[in-house]
This record gives structure tokens, sequence and C-alpha cells, in this order.
């Protein structure tokens, strides 16, 4: 890649001149060229996503019978009863714990986690590939094998404290004696499968940093947390802010660690937006409720995201 | 480090062709029935001449893939013109499979799943006579279809049903020196006893999931004499004998007596419980036994480790008599504008599944119990420990499934089990799930 | 390492494989659960009694193999992962160039488009995908699948990609277009070279995202020699019991080739543009 470059500034003139034809048309070509380059991203993302987003809305607007079927508009009945419902307000605080939890908690412990495997020293391929494990397994198995370990009857967890004399012989602590402990449990798991993701990517940004930063910086007297706050942050930021933002959406979307782990159960205690919709869907046959309540996650979302896109794209845009 | 990447999208690259080359065979390879791709147009687009069958499948366990991979190609085999594929689909997705392709108008002909109320007040099934032979439609018990009669037509027809009765641990018992109950008061003993003996057994199992809460609901109040609606069929879910009978189990729970969460515990987790020796008594299907037998007896466990148990009616109360609880699945099938053809290969479905020798395989391969009086006696005959089980499932009561309000009356009750397990108020929470259903 | 090793040097580095040893044992706990209840028969797991098996049943790793078409699964799955990685970068590195090099109205709109798509969890979209699954003839067929998982996943590859772009320097790329090369050339061969830790990131996170989806090829997918393993292995998820040393033997199986690929293509996380770190 860099044998070109020395070249590059003596033929600059002469190669300019022939390949405007027409300034028009160049013109014309450099208005649309970005718009080609975004098109086959917009199509597949319009055709697979969008539309079906479209459905959801209709649904969520229409009397919708247990089979699916459509049966008219229904003046935002499906809005309202769903929100009269005394679930859905344990169900939204749940939501707004799980996905706070689960992301600021794991993006913290990723990021350190970055910086650590960042090091070079004995094994760190062998821990790299370790830590990709969580990530590499699917969550529902991810979730089950979780569950199967804190079981109070049979769990490995209580077998391992056994084996090791912390409790009795007989003994067996009961990991979750209350929902809101099946909950703790549920986003430690959150965390544990979502450290991977925010680890690879900020050590794919830290990759992309010149090390003779940290050098100027040493000889400049700096310690380490200052070159951390001064250096690496700042230089990380970009994958840092893309590996939260996305987060967040995905964690607040995520569905088969508590399906698998606990179905909501009991009494909604346990449920998120997603489950909960999705008993909604799928069990009580309520589609039109279900998509409603979609809708409502999504507008939760997109304020969210506003506040985001007005407060750092734009300072972000100028910045880069 | 180009290179790499390179040869990792050429490998990917040259792997996702053969992707396609396999879909696209195994589609347009399917013979003439377009595979699942024909969709929306029933008629077979390429060869037209065999009639494509679509049914979706329920999976009981591990055999029933297998068992519909060979009926299918014995069936196809025997029929030239019919051309049927079948999908099973394990418990956890049916629903969610099932609807959506229903709500896509992509129906399967043949469904095979245990509601249907929901699909008749669509109007998206056909009348089950019409597509059975009167031979095979007379073979069914007849309590067995009057379960699928809404405003007297008959929608659906029982595949299979499956009967609940009490497991017991006969060794705990013994050495706790309690009797098998018959009662709630002598279960309440027993329960005690068994506590006092061994602190880390529990006595009783109860399922209160979102899973099959409301069978918990059923043996409770079927057992008090009571049940979900009154003779007329209205709702009677807040009926005092429900409210005392929910008390009963929840007080058992506070006392001590149950597994430790009842609102996460599914019927897996008390089966393997039960087999494991750690509970001594627990509600459950007819199909423990094979359960038992193939997991606890057979994997090399030495005699002594194996459980001794048996089974009993399950308990009641007040006089009453005891209640089984049964539960039965359906085929129905869906009005996809059917021409005369097809009607007559789906009759032909059902004359090869009901096909006496056929039918009683089918039941026993997964250790369920038989909907048809001729599949009884042979079930019965050829499995002496299936008997007394085909004799509780004549007499055994259902769910009210034909009634429109069911799904919610199942998610209603299961909520009120569950709230009451972290201390609601059981009558004020039937009360409410009342108003709510009826009014 | 000029200098003689200091004691505070010594200890940070103790610390170091301490911390790194840590995160490794929590980290495999639960594959190493999993590998127990594998191994043993259904008596041993439900007692509880002891952590390894008794007699280990490596008999269960090799009927699963009988038991369902795993070997099907695995190539189905394999296919759809790479398939959707080539999707969604021959789509994805197009956009977040031309968001990254090139100025145009919406590109803010574009970006926020991107994000919202996200918006709605799968499940919930379950139904509709269906539909445009039915009117393009893909239900049933991998590439369905494929085309889905790709889209999914623009999002991150666009934002990530970006982000990576934007901090390269364009100024080679100046060069090389004044060398003769159009932008498509200088792209590939002068940006994307040096962005490479960040493609690989981002291949990664597609390809395990894809090998990881489940609800939409539940749902699209109804033969079974079509079915991806995470839907496939629900085989041992039976009405009337869960084979948990089935399952978990196959989630093992499950894993091997995306930490194969990840041990392949891990060294291009390291070796961009600098390999210095952040060092104690």
């Amino acid at each position: 890649m860099s044998t070109k470059t020395p070249a590059a500034p003596t033929t600059k003139k002469t190669q300019q001149e022939p390949r405007l034809p027409n300034p028009q048309n160049k013109k014309l070509l450099r208005t649309i060229e970005p718009y080609i380059w975004i098109a086959p991203s917009i199509i597949l993302m319009a055709i697979f996503i969008v539309t079906p987003i479209f459905k959801v809305f209709q649904l969520s607007m229409n009397r919708v019978t247990r089979a699916g079927k459509l049966k008219g508009f229904n003046n935002f009945e499906n809005f309202t009863s769903v929100i009269k419902d005394p679930a859905f307000s344990i169900v939204l605080k749940n939501t707004i714990l799980w996905t706070i939890a689960v992301v600021l908690i794991s993006t913290l412990l990723g990021f350190i986690l970055a910086l650590i495997l960042n090091n070079q020293f004995k094994g760190r391929k062998v821990a790299r590939a370790i830590v990709v494990f969580p990530w590499a397994t699917t969550l529902v198995i991810q979730a089950s094998a979780w569950n199967f370990i804190i079981n109070k009857d049979y769990g490995t967890l209580n077998t391992l404290l056994r084996t090791l004399h912390i409790i009795g012989k007989n003994a067996s602590i009961n990991f979750t004696p209350t929902p809101t402990a099946y909950f703790a449990w549920e986003i430690a798991c959150g965390i544990f499968v979502t450290i991977p993701f925010v680890c690879f990517c900020v050590l794919s940004g830290l990759q992309s940093i010149d090390a003779s930063y940290y050098e100027a910086a040493t000889v400049d007297g700096a310690g380490y947390f200052q070159k951390l706050f001064s250096i690496t942050l700042p230089l990380v930021k970009s994958s840092l802010t893309v590996s939260t933002v996305l987060n967040i959406i995905y964690v607040f979307n995520s569905f088969p660690i508590i399906w698998t782990m606990t179905k909501g159960d009991p009494a909604n205690r346990t449920d998120t937006l997603v489950t909960y919709l999705y008993k909604l869907a799928f069990y009580n046959g309520k589609q039109g409720e279900a998509s409603a309540v979609s809708v409502i996650g999504f507008i939760i979302l997109l304020m969210c995201a506003s506040v985001y896109m007005i407060y750092t794209l734009r300072k972000g845009d100028e910045e880069l | 480090m180009k290179k790499v990447l390179a040869a990792l999208l050429a490998t990917a690259m040259a792997l996702s062709l053969v992707a396609c080359g396999g879909g696209n065979n195994s589609n347009g390879g399917g013979s003439s029935a377009g595979g699942g791709a024909g969709a929306s147009d029933p008629a077979p687009s390429g060869g037209g001449d065999k009639t494509a069958i679509k049914v979706i499948a329920a999976e009981y366990g591990q055999n029933t893939k297998q068992w519909w991979a060979d009926f299918q190609t014995e069936f196809n085999g025997s029929h030239d013109s019919i051309d049927l594929t079948v999908e099973v689909v394990s418990w956890n997705d049916i629903y969610t499979v099932v609807n959506t392709r229903v709500s896509n108008n992509d129906a399967p002909d043949i469904l095979n799943i245990d509601v249907f109320a929901d699909y008749v007040a669509d109007d998206l099934l056909l009348p089950i006579q019409e597509c059975v032979s009167p031979e095979t439609y007379a073979k069914m018990y007849p309590a067995f279809l009057e379960q699928s009669n809404i405003d007297g037509t008959i929608w659906a027809i029982p595949d299979l049903a499956s009967a609940r009765a009490m497991y017991y641990n006969q060794d705990i018992l013994d050495a706790a020196g309690v009797a098998v109950p018959t009662t709630w008061d002598e279960l309440t003993e027993a329960c005690k006893k068994i506590k006092e003996y061994d602190s880390t057994i529990y006595p009783w199992g109860i399922d209160m999931t979102t899973d099959e809460g409301q069978a918990a609901f059923a043996y409770y109040i079927w057992n008090n004499g009571s049940d979900f609606t009154d003779a007329e069929g209205n709702w009677t879910l807040n009926a005092d004998k429900n409210v005392e009978a929910i008390e009963y189990a929840i007080g058992l729970y506070n006392a001590g007596y149950t597994n430790t969460d009842p609102a996460t515990e599914t019927r897996y987790n008390l089966q393997d419980l039960f087999g494991a020796g750690k509970l001594a008594m627990v509600i459950g299907p007819n199909s423990i036994p094979t359960y038992i037998a193939d997991n606890y007896a057979k994997a090399n466990t030495p005699e002594e480790e194996q459980i001794n148990y048996a089974f009993a009616a399950i308990p009641s109360n007040g006089g009453n008599a005891s209640v089984s609880a049964g539960v039965m699945d359906r085929f129905m099938v869906f009005d996809n504008e059917d021409s005369a053809e097809k009607i007559e290969a789906i009759k032909e479905f059902f004359d090869f599944f009901y096909e006496d020798t056929r039918y009683s395989n089918w039941v026993l391969m997964e250790g369920f119990l038989p909907a048809t009086s001729a599949g009884g006696e042979i079930v019965a005959a050829s499995d002496p420990s299936m008997a007394p089980w085909v004799e509780i499932v004549g007499s055994c009561k259902f769910y009210p499934t034909a009634k429109a309000e069911w799904a919610d009356v199942k998610q209603g009750v299961i909520d009120v089990e569950q709230q009451a397990l972290l201390g609601g108020n059981v009558k004020e929470l039937l009360d409410a799930l009342q108003a709510k259903i009826a009014g | 390492m000029k200098k003689p090793l200091s004691l505070k040097k010594v200890v940070l580095r103790l610390l170091l494989y301490f911390v790194v040893l840590d995160v490794c044992v929590i980290t495999l706990y639960p594959y190493f659960a999993m590998l127990c209840t594998a191994l043993k028969n259904r008596v041993e797991i439900f007692s509880g009694d002891t952590i390894l098996p008794v007699t280990a049943l490596w008999s269960n790793f090799i009927d699963i193999w009988s038991r369902a078409p795993m070997a099907k699964y695995m190539l189905n799955s394999l296919l759809i992962a790479s398939g959707s990685t080539i999707i969604a970068m021959l789509c994805g590195i197009p956009a977040a160039y031309a968001l990254s090099r090139m100025k145009f109205k919406g590109q803010t709109a574009f970006l926020g488009f991107v994000i919202v798509s996200q918006m709605f969890a799968p499940v919930v979209l379950l139904i509709g995908i269906y539909q445009v699954m039915q009117v393009l003839h893909l239900t049933d067929s991998l590439w369905g699948l494929i085309f889905i998982n790709a889209a999914f996943n623009q999002a991150f590859t666009i934002w990530l990609l970006r982000g990576t772009f934007m901090g390269i320097s364009a100024d080679m790329e100046q060069a090389a277009t004044i060398d003769g090369c159009n932008r498509i050339q200088s792209m590939i061969k002068v940006l994307l070279p040096v962005a490479a830790p960040g493609i690989v990131t981002t291949l990664i996170f597609i390809f395990i995202n894809a090998w990881n989806e489940y609800t939409v090829a539940l749902c699209l997918i109804s033969t079974d020699t079509l079915k991806p393993l995470t839907v496939g292995i629900n085989t041992f998820n039976g009405y009337n019991m869960i084979e948990w040393q089935y399952l978990f033997a196959a989630s093992i199986f499950a894993i091997i080739p995306v930490v194969i690929l990840f041990m392949c293509i891990e060294k291009n996380l390291v070796s961009g543009l600098a390999s210095g770190g952040v060092k104690g």
C-alpha cells in the first residue's frame, strides 16, 4: 500500500485534466455518487427490516384476532388496554433496570478487560479466544446453562460449594429465593454475554492507536491514568459510543435470556417488554396488543436515540 | 493480512454459493409439490399431477420426528397421487410457528396441536366431518369428540390423550410412615411427616409456571368438587370452592411442603426431581413411567438407586370423588379453499393414520393414551401397564378449550396463582379475574 | 525490555496474570459445567452429588450425531453465517465509506435511519418478515436467513466501519487516486488493509450474530435438513423432557467453529496500524 505514495505529487496536475471532459456531468456524478454507495445497504434494510416494521405499526392499530387476522382499525384500543394493564408498569420498570444495569456494567467491565487484553503477555491469544466463548454460544443455551448452574436442587454451583466444603454436605443454597434475586441473576447473565462484545469493540479501537502517542506522553512524565484519560479514552470514544448505543438497543430488545430462565414469571416480576409482548402475542394470542407494546418500546428507544443524535452526533461530526 | 481477508471472503463466498445451490435444489427438486415454497397456491406449480398436503405436527418426544418421517415415506409410497409433507415442530415453538404462518395466509392443511377454538372463531377451519371418512370418524370416543364441539359442529378429532394421576415414591412414604393420601387432610399430614422424616426431600410437587399452571388450577378445583364453569357453561372462576382449593395449594407452598419455586419450576424439573428421589409425591402424566424407564432405570443405574414408585388417584377434598385431569390434542383441517381431490387426499391421510395397528403404534411410541376405542383395546392388550390408564382416560375431565375465552382464562389463572405465591389474596385475585373474563 | 525489571513491573505483571486467569476461569465455568453435564447420565445429572461424571459417557457426544442430522445443521449454520457476513460487508463497506469520505445531503438522516432500523426486536418483526419472505419466495430457504441476518447487522457494520474509516487519514487514498486509481480501487487497495482490525471485528460480530440467530430461523425454515444448529438442537427439547446431556453436548460442538474462525483471524485484530498498547 505504501509503494505508490511517493510518486504522487508529481503527477497531480497532468492526471486531472483529461478526466474532466464535462464539468456539468462531473458535478451531477458527484451529487449522486454517495447515494449509489449507500444504495445496497438501504435496499437491503428497506426490504427486510422496514417492511416488517410497517407491518408492526399496522398490527398495532388494528383489531387482530387470535389466529392473527386483521379486523380493521380499532381506535388505538390496543394501546389503551396495554397501558391500563397493571403489569405494564412493572414490566416497564424492569426493562429500564435491565437495560441500564446490563449496558452500564458490561461496558465498564468490557472496557477494563479490553485494556488488559491489549497488553503483551504470554497466552494472550488463548485468553482472547476464551473471552469470545460467551459470545459464541447461543443465548438460549447460555441461559439454560446458567439456570442449570444456579438451580437449588441439582445445580452445579451448589455441588461445587459442597465439594469445596464451603457449605455443609447436605446443604444447598437457594440462589433465587425471590423474583428480585432471579432478576439479578438474569442481569448477571446478560452482562456475562455482553462483555465480549464491548471488549472487542474497544480492542479494535485500541489497535489503531499509534504507540508513539504513549511514548511521547511517557517522556512528558504522564502517569497511567493520565494517559488513560487523555489518550486512550478520546481515541476509543468512537468505537465505545458505537458499542454502547447499539448495546442499549440490543439489550433493550433482548429476549432469550429472560425467556429461558423465567419466562417473566412469577407474575411479570421478571418480565421485560419483549418477553411480555411475546407472551401477549404467542401465548395469549393478542398480536395487536403485542405490536402496541413494541411500538411503545420503539418510541422509548427513539426518544433516547434522538437525545443522543442531537447531542453527540452533531458534536462528533464537527470533531472528526 | 489482505490475503487472509481475501481468502476468508472467497471461502465464505464459495460456501454461500453452495448454500443457494443446496437451497434451490431442495426446493425445486422436492417433486411436484413445490416443497414449502408454493405457499399461496394450493395447486402444485410444476408437474401438477400430485395433490400436496402439508401437515404441521407437534413434537411429543424423542421418537416423534422419526415416526412421522417413516409415516410420510410409507404414505407417499402407497399413494401415488398424493404428496404429503409433515413438519414436526417442538411444543416450545409451535404457537409461534403456526400463528406466524396463519397470519400470512400460509396455514398448513392439517394441524396437530392442542387448541382449536381460536381458529374456529376466525372461520379458518373446515368442519372435521367433511374431511374424515365416516368409518374413521366412528372410531373416536364420542366423549372426546364432544370436547371439540362449538355450536353443534365438531371441528377437530383427537389424535391422542394423556391423563394425570398422583405418583408417589413408595420408599419415602414407607420410611416416613405414611399411607398413600386420598384426601387433602391426609395429604397435608403426609407432607408434614415426610418433612419431619427428611427435610431435604420435597413432599409435594407443584407447577404453576406459564407453561402449565392451568393444570395445577384444574387439579385442585376439580378435586374440590368445583369447575371453571357452571353447568350452563358460564365462567365461575371465583366460586368459593375454587378460592378454597387454590388457598389450599398455596398453603402447602407456604408451609414449605412443596418444591422451592412453583412459579418457575416446570413439570420437567418436577419429573426429574421425582426420578432422582428428591420429590415424594407429584401429579403427573401417564408418560412418567416410560420417562423414568428410559432415563433412570436404563442408564447404568444400580438397582438400589432406582426409585420404587407407583401411582394413585389424585387426592380430593370434602368427600368428592377424585377427578383425573385429561389433556387431549387434536387434528384440525384448515380451509385452504381445497379442491375435491384435496379433501379426498386428506381423508386418505386420516384413514391411514387411524388404521388400528398404526394408530396404536403412534400412541405407544411416546407413552400416550389412545382416543379411539379400537386403539384402546389394542393398547390395553399389548401393554398391561397401560390398561388402568385406558380406563382412567375414558372418565377424566378436560379443560373447557371449546370456549372462546379459554386462552384468557388460562393465562389469567396462572397469573392468579403466581400472584398468590407472592402473597396475594386469592379471593380478590379470582374476583378480579372473573370480572375481567365474564364482565 | 531494555531496562531491568523493576519490582513495580513484576507486581503489575503478576496482577495482570491473576486477573486474566480469573476472567478465564469465570468465563469457562459454564462450559465446564456444560461439558460435565454432557458426559453424565440423567441420574447423575439430577443427583447433583459430584462435579465430574463418575464414568464419562463420551457416547453422548456420538449419540447426538445419530439422533439428529447434526452435520447438516452445522453446515447450514456455516452457510448462513458466512453468507450473511459477505452480504452485510458488501452492502455495509460502501455505505460506511460514503459516510466517512463524502459529504452529502441526508448523511445524518441515513445514520439515524440505520439506528432506527434496529429498534425493533426480531421477535416483534416475525410476522412482517414472514410476509416479505413469502412474496420473495424465500421462506424455507437459507437465502432468506442470509438476507435477514445481513440486514439486521447493517447498523453495527456501518457504524463501526464508519468510525474506523474516519480514524484513518484520507491522504493515502487521495494519493492513490492521483496515481490513477479510481475510488473503488483506492478503497480496496489502500483503505481496507489499514482498516483491517475494524473490519475483522465487524466480520466476527456479524458471523457470530448470524451463527446464533434463533427466532427468525425458527419461523422461516420448515424443512428439517435446512435448519441451522440453533433451531436443530431443539430436537433435544421435547414435550415431556429436556435432554440436557444431548443439548449441552450439541451446544459444545456449536461453539467450536466460531472459536476456530476467531483464532484464525484473531491476529488481524492485533496487527493493524500499530501494535503498541497500554502498558503499565
